[in-house]
């Protein structure tokens, strides 16, 4: 059952937040079904999406993630009962401000993944994986880490010889 | 600085045909604080754990990885022999390179790759994982259960047969709820109180149960193993301990003519009274509304009359407070009325029936009654406006339910099969008599129940029309019943006597209040929520809260059994053992940071987060914050994303634990 | 627009009316002060520069007297009942100047259990609008001078108050500046977008005048603070710049009142409120959340609906 391994020229960082009970077992599921998908993915295990922080995201971002997957399970079935309503509010309102900063909606992707998704859990992540490829490495949030307050160019007597006087 | 053992695990070919576990062991034992990796053909066989177990003991492991399968595989396995090497079993964590990496990646550089990257996050897990210890609650081995209707009386005879105490609380004077009025009972057409009445005075006699009746819940407060129960005990006016049950206040009570409530309304009784004569148990109850006594002072006829002197005017509501483990709610259900509805109320009345203005248009336990041979016309159907035996009878079924417009869109689920067994009843009884039945589909699954169904209209002569009444009229003494029978595509007129209507089953009265009390969760008809539709249909979101009877939803009286028995093994299951183990990923609060915001509380769908209040040594109130009871924490998190401090944070899944992992990616 | 909100609607207000709201408010203030309702009043005392003004816990009749209020009364109040003068109220009773954006504010710690509706005696101000920043302060408030947030305020009238000042008066024909700043904002693609922020958070010095401001950071530690682990990095580089004002925006989500204290404070003239607004209007649009001038149950994300929009999730 081999298939064609195609190399890429960009290999894009993809991290998924899952939960538990629903999409780290769906994941599984894929797994024992031998299904294929691109390993490009990190998976992080959380007992649910609610205890998914939007702060994570945005570490991961900073951390150079490409592309950022949170899943859980679908509604009414949250093994918590509710974790998954709130992380819904919850991610609806960081998308929006995500959105309005500017960041590519593209690159973060939302979805349920129930257990018995095996299936469903190839299509997510394939499929953000390549149009994350398409899309190329996420610039934004990398070159923040690297950039200081300042322009970062010595430009001005007073930086130069402030500069300078370091030793 | 940590040391962390890494063992890395071939799982035979399945991991180690895609992934180069060599490499990946060997770059595992290059992070920083990793003091031992090796890798192996079957970690979860008998060498594999022993050669965990050894390592343990001569690294001094203080945490240990196992990359392999998927930890809902075999991280059970190797928590146990972690701890059999002397280790937290939390410290013990899986990286999942089998069903998340070698089976779903072709490539073996990139498989690789990634599975050297899983056990790079799962080390920094390990690293900042923290050791746990299980958390024990103590169980007091007494259950409440709350209703006495047939749902709350098997599940208190099967949880007292089992040897444990049981508190029974019924808010009317009797226990026997709606199964008592019934007359007789499908598929089998037994008679309803033969089978009830003896498991009702079992109840009474049993010595593990203590009967608290015309008693309601005033307040609970505690959780899952550790409930204190307020009982307000309604002042009966007549001294239970005294009465003799011997019935003289009945008779001679002067004002008789008061509508029986268990009667439908039908019958009368006196202001001192038992609901029905096979009452449990047999202590009357004044009226205090109806009383002579009691509403001008005069009259006294009941005390005078009592041989024990049992009758006390100045009784007062008393309350107990009741120590129970775990609470079995079998608040049953009422029937919609098709009356105007209040302003505002999301369910709406039938206008096009006359808001029950007319007399002869009753409902399903109206007719139970008329057909009991205990109701008040001793088993003769005979309408209620003139008494006369009526020859032709309109049964109607989903009256409310499936009723969309009307406000309720679910099956009330009894009402094929009691309007089959009405049909039937009425055939037996006026054997000249015709019975009509509108319906929209005959709902019969359950066993015996479609031949049962079958017999009314095959055998029983019942003529069963497809479709729905548009308009009911009275017309001289016959009710006019404008219906279409959409089989045939033609409007029917029929001339009735007597038009029953199955209305839907709706939960009790008070039913969203008694939830708040009890902290459960309801639906908007205020049915109570169970913890999951499928696999835990019984126990309550709530943990040590258990659900039995149509409180839930629309039940017949064996599924209802059948739940308050499930119910009852549950509560058994719970009393098993003298401590509740629980697993520790729980929150706990940071009681020096917290603010009392109690962001937390409003999130948490277990109810497990409360308000302390921290004083000083003098007993000034500091601050309050949230505190977590561990024995009701679910584990699920939701607070501590919520918490903008995170003062409150989840054993086992720190964000000191997350962000080291996202760090290291 | 309705006839009667043309009817309050002037070209400039004048010193009169502030004169007379300051009158009203020292009449309460010594009111409440003498018959011991309340063991002081947090309210505007004048600075010491002319045309400006200051906040003040008074105590005192003799100092309440002093009391005032003109456009120069910009300070959400709010805040020194949980930060600044977070001790009074363990003394009692506390009397607040609260304009309607103040009163918001307030509705929102009772929310969130930090304030008691009983604990407080709120003097709201019927405000017709305070100050920008560095505008001209002549005691009258006109078109020019008027700040930006007041432009398109919606609680004038201080409902909900023990008792009110001032009767309503609005200055007409504002052009809403943040809602077209805001407008401008979205209608910029998206790299656009980002580099507008990533420009403006990049000057950040990170003196956290924003978080020390605002009535909704009551966290004893913030989270932007901690180390253990360090969610957010703390000096003043770009990186840590971004996350901290995107966390700061993700915690006042569903909370924020709108007083715009936030962006007034900053020494860098970042534009937080809009921030703010765009969480605001997000949860406006998906579930019907306004902070309000009464307290709720539950803040709009620390509940749900059933069927709420999932539109975004696959």
């Amino acid at each position: 059952m081999h298939v064609e391994v195609t190399k890429h020229d960009f290999e894009p960082k993809i991290v998924a937040f899952v939960c538990t009970w629903c999409t780290y077992a769906g994941a599984d599921l894929a797994g024992t079904s031998r299904m294929q998908y691109p390993p490009n993915v990190r998976v992080l295990k959380f007992p649910c999406t609610g205890r998914i922080d939007p702060v994570f995201i945005l570490r991961a971002f900073q951390k150079g993630a490409d592309g950022v997957l949170v899943s859980g399970c679908h509604p009414g079935d949250c093994h918590y009962m509710a974790g998954n309503f709130h992380a819904r509010r919850r991610f609806a309102a960081f998308r929006a401000l995500l959105d309005f900063v500017g960041v590519d909606l593209n690159r973060l992707q939302f979805s349920w993944v129930s257990a018995a998704e095996g299936g469903k859990w190839v299509d997510v992540v394939t499929e953000l994986t390549e149009r994350v490829r398409t899309m190329g490495p996420m610039p934004e949030f990398k070159e923040l880490e690297h950039e200081e307050q300042w322009s970062g160019a010595i430009n001005t007597p007073e930086l130069k010889e402030a500069y300078d006087s370091i030793g | 600085m940590s040391r962390i053992g890494v063992f890395v695990c071939h799982c035979g070919e399945n991991i180690s045909r895609t992934v180069d576990v060599e490499q990946v062991a060997k770059a595992a034992g290059e992070i920083p604080g990793v003091a031992f990796s090796c890798d192996y053909k079957y970690m979860c066989s008998d060498p594999g754990q022993t050669l965990l177990k050894k390592a343990v003991a001569e690294h001094k492991l203080d945490g240990v990885l196992v990359a392999a399968c998927s930890p809902r595989m075999h991280e059970k396995t190797f928590r146990k022999a972690a701890e059999a090497a002397g280790l937290n079993p939390y410290l013990c964590e899986m990286a999942n390179i089998r069903e998340h990496c070698s089976w779903v990646h072709e490539d073996r550089d990139m498989a690789t790759a990634k599975a050297k990257d899983i056990v790079k996050l799962m080390v920094e897990r390990v690293r900042k994982g923290k050791s746990l210890a299980p958390i024990t609650v103590p169980v007091t081995k007494r259950a409440l259960v709350i209703g006495g209707g047939i749902a709350g009386i098997q599940a208190a005879l099967d949880i007292a047969d089992a040897g444990h105490r049981v508190v029974l609380v019924e808010r009317e004077p009797s226990i026997g709820g709606h199964m008592a009025q019934l007359s007789e009972t499908f598929p089998t057409l037994d008679c309803s109180q033969c089978i009830m009445t003896p498991k009702m005075v079992d109840v009474a006699n049993h010595p593990n149960i203590t009967l608290f009746t015309y008693s309601e819940i005033e307040k609970v407060d505690g959780y899952i193993g550790n409930f204190q129960v307020t009982v307000k005990h309604k002042a009966r006016s007549v001294d239970e301990s005294k009465c003799t049950g011997c019935g003289i206040c009945m008779t001679k009570c002067p004002k008789k003519k008061i509508p029986n409530e268990f009667d439908q309304g039908h019958g009368m009784r006196p202001a001192i009274y038992v609901p029905f004569p096979q009452a449990v148990p047999n202590t009357p109850v004044i009226d205090r509304e109806n009383c002579t006594m009691f509403q001008s002072g005069k009259c006294g006829v009941c005390a005078k009359v009592c041989g024990p002197g049992a009758v006390d005017y100045e009784q007062q509501d008393t309350f107990t407070v009741e120590d129970v483990g775990a609470i079995v709610v079998a608040t049953g259900f009422k029937l919609y009325t098709i009356d105007r509805k209040p302003e505002g109320s999301p369910i709406q009345g039938y206008g096009e029936f006359g808001y029950g203005t007319i007399p002869d248009i009753i409902d399903g336990m109206t007719f139970e009654r008329l057909a009991s041979a205990s109701g008040p016309t001793g088993g003769k159907i005979l309408r209620p406006s003139d008494g006369k035996e009526p020859k032709q009878v309109v049964f109607i079924q989903c009256v409310g339910s499936r009723a969309r417009e009307k406000g309720i869109s679910y099956c009330s689920k009894v009402c094929c099969m009691y309007t089959a067994k009405h049909t039937m009843l009425y055939h037996h009884k006026v054997h000249d008599g015709q019975a009509y039945v509108f319906f929209m589909d005959a709902r019969t699954p359950g066993k015996g129940y479609d031949e049962f169904w079958r017999r009314a209209v095959e055998e029983e002569e019942a003529v069963y029309i497809r479709g729905m009444v548009s308009r009911m009229y009275q017309r001289g003494d016959k009710i006019v019943v404008m219906g279409s029978d959409i089989q045939v595509g033609v409007q029917v007129e029929i001339e009735a006597d007597l038009v029953v209507l199955a209305t839907a089953v709706q939960p009790q009265d008070g039913a969203d209040l008694l939830a708040q009390k009890l902290g459960i969760s309801y639906d908007k008809y205020n049915f109570y929520s169970e913890a999951h539709a499928k696999l835990k249909p019984v126990e309550c979101a709530t943990a040590g809260i258990y659900l039995a009877g149509a409180c839930q939803g629309p039940k017949d009286i064996p599924d209802t059994v059948s739940q308050a028995s499930a119910a009852a093994a549950k509560v058994m299951t719970l009393f098993a053992k003298d401590k509740l183990e629980r697993d520790p990923v729980v929150a706990k609060v940071n009681e020096k940071y917290c603010v009392g915001c109690f962001a937390c509380k409003k999130v948490c769908a277990y109810g497990a987060i409360e308000e302390k209040e921290i004083r000083d040594r003098q007993g000034n109130l500091v601050k309050k914050v949230a505190y977590v009871n561990p024995g009701v924490c679910g584990g699920c998190g939701t607070c501590q994303a919520t918490c903008p401090s995170k003062s409150i944070e989840l054993d086992g899944y720190t964000d000191e634990q997350i962000m080291a992992m996202i760090e290291a990616l | 627009m309705n006839a009667k909100a043309n009817k309050n609607q002037v070209t400039c207000i004048e010193p009169d009316y502030y004169q007379a709201i300051t009158e009203a408010i020292r009449k309460e203030a010594v009111k409440i002060l003498k018959d011991e309702t309340v063991v002081g009043v947090v309210g505007y005392l004048p600075g010491r520069r002319k045309g400006t003004a200051s906040p003040a816990l008074v105590t005192t009749v003799e100092e309440a007297e002093k009391l005032i209020f003109s456009p120069a009364c910009v300070n959400n109040l709010s805040v020194y009942l949980t930060k600044a003068k977070k001790g009074v109220l363990k003394q009692g009773k506390v009397g607040i100047v609260a304009k309607g954006c103040d009163m918001r504010a307030l509705a929102g710690l009772m929310t969130e259990s930090q304030l008691q509706r009983e604990d407080l005696f709120i003097i709201g101000v019927v405000c017709p609008g305070v100050y920008g920043f560095g505008v001209e302060r002549t005691g009258t408030l006109t078109e020019a001078n008027i700040a930006r947030k007041c432009r398109e305020c919606t609680v004038h009238m201080p409902e909900g108050a023990d008792v009110a000042a001032g009767t309503h008066a609005e200055l007409a024909d504002l052009t809403p500046e943040e809602a077209q700043e805001m407008a401008r904002i979205e209608a910029m693609p998206q790299a656009e977008r980002w580099a507008f922020w990533k420009e403006h958070f990049s000057r950040c010095i990170r003196c956290m005048a924003c978080r020390q401001v605002c009535p909704f950071c009551y966290c004893e530690q913030c989270l932007c603070d901690k180390n253990r682990p360090q969610a957010v990095e703390s000096s003043p580089r770009p990186a840590g710049n971004m996350a901290w004002h995107l966390v700061r925006a993700m915690h006042l989500a569903g909370r924020c009142g709108g007083c715009a204290e936030c962006e007034r404070v900053c020494p860098m003239d970042i534009p937080l409120n809009l921030l703010n607004r765009r969480m605001a209007q997000e949860l406006k649009e998906l579930y019907d959340f306004e902070a309000g001038l009464t307290p709720v149950d539950k803040g709009p994300l620390n509940e749900y609906k059933e069927n709420d929009d999932q539109s975004f999730i696959k």
